[in-house]
């Protein structure tokens, strides 16, 4: 079973940043820093590993669409399986507030739904969902992409992922598709090319349009993506790695 | 044909100055270079008569105003996020009420 891997590629105390642009007819426009970062949450009882996605429109976008979002996930550091998630969003000032609450043993998650209404006040939605044995949320999943064993699959393999966003489960494909050398801002690098597809969902769109250049090594750095959604395409450039286990 | 050119030519010109003020600066370069060519084509519709230079000029003049300043904005404005207090706020305070979340839920390691 998946969830159960060992955890051999993300440390606490790991940095990414990225650079988010979007394409205007054939004009990149940078549009937001989005970064990645880890590190370890203590309790009580246990050490976590706290996963952290942020993005952040640039100053010059902020009058006009003002992007701030967070999304978090707590999760074991020797598997990556998920206890705690976070999602904190506001685009343009629509806010979202969503949690979820891992219950591995029933199988379960309790959702938190915290929206604002158009006078201010705050309305909450609580919802136990069913999961399956080896669901994730969403920011898990990007960190579990890493931890694959990319180096021992053949071109043209693909694997399933599920992934629980609006408290509706999604299955997501990644298929690798082939090496590639690519220059970043961290260099030259030889990287795995991936393909990713959402089934039964049209976020995502065209055939193999929305790809992930991981680099070939035991980090398996993510340092570029491409998407295309119905509003047109972007992209995701690395800017800057710190951190990193290897 | 020479007043179809300059009408287009006022609209392109005053699209790209629109678009040069926003953040979206560098999409100016497209009614920029629309509007350079409808300036032109004015004026060469326009040769033999002596009339009514004043606003292909005015086209031209837009146009270059839009373009000086896309591409100063390209090359002086650097990118970088803007204030994120207030999402540092967020994440501390997320951070501690998870902590007391983690308390009472079951972690098998």
């Amino acid at each position: 079973m998946l969830s159960t891997a060992q955890n051999k590629t993300i440390a606490a105390g790991e940095k990414l940043t990225f650079s988010a642009s979007y394409n205007m007819s054939g004009l990149l426009n940078e549009l937001a820093q989005v970064t990645m970062e880890t590190s370890e949450v203590k309790t009580s009882k246990s050490t976590l590993l706290k996963l952290k996605c942020t993005a952040a429109t640039y100053s010059k976008w902020d009058s006009f669409f003002k992007i701030r979002d967070l999304y978090e996930s707590y999760v074991s550091p020797k598997t990556l399986t998920p206890y705690l998630y976070n999602r904190d969003i506001d685009e343009g000032g629509y806010k979202k507030f969503m949690k979820y609450k891992f219950n591995h043993k029933s199988r379960t998650v309790s959702s938190l739904k915290r929206k604002k209404r158009r006078d201010g006040t705050d309305w909450e939605e609580k919802k136990t969902v069913k999961i399956g044995t080896s669901t994730r949320d969403l920011v898990t999943t990007l960190y579990h992409i890493r931890n694959l064993d990319i180096h021992k699959a053949n071109v043209g393999d693909s694997q399933n992922f599920t992934v629980l966003f609006d408290n509706v489960e999604s299955v997501v494909t990644i298929k690798y598709l082939s090496k590639e050398t690519i220059n970043t801002a961290l260099g030259r690098k030889e990287c795995y090319k991936l393909a990713i597809s959402i089934n039964n969902s049209d976020v995502l769109k065209g055939n193999n349009a929305n790809l992930l250049w991981l680099t070939a090594d035991q980090n398996k750095v993510p340092v570029y993506a491409k998407f295309k959604i119905a509003v047109g395409s972007g992209e995701l450039k690395i800017k800057s790695a710190t951190g990193l286990k290897y | 044909m020479k007043k179809l050119f300059i009408v287009l030519g006022f609209i392109t010109a005053i699209l790209a100055l629109i678009l040069a003020v926003t953040p979206l600066s560098k999409i100016a370069y497209i009614p920029s270079i629309a509007a350079l060519i409808f300036g032109v084509l004015a004026l060469v519709t326009s040769k033999d008569k002596h009339s009514g230079k004043k606003s292909i000029q005015l086209i031209f003049l837009m146009t270059i105003i839009a373009l000086i300043l896309t591409t100063y904005k390209a090359i002086f404005n650097t990118v970088e996020v803007g204030n994120t207090e207030q999402l540092e706020q967020k994440e501390e305070q997320l951070e501690q009420e998870s902590i007391d979340e983690l308390e009472g839920l079951e972690i098998d390691e």
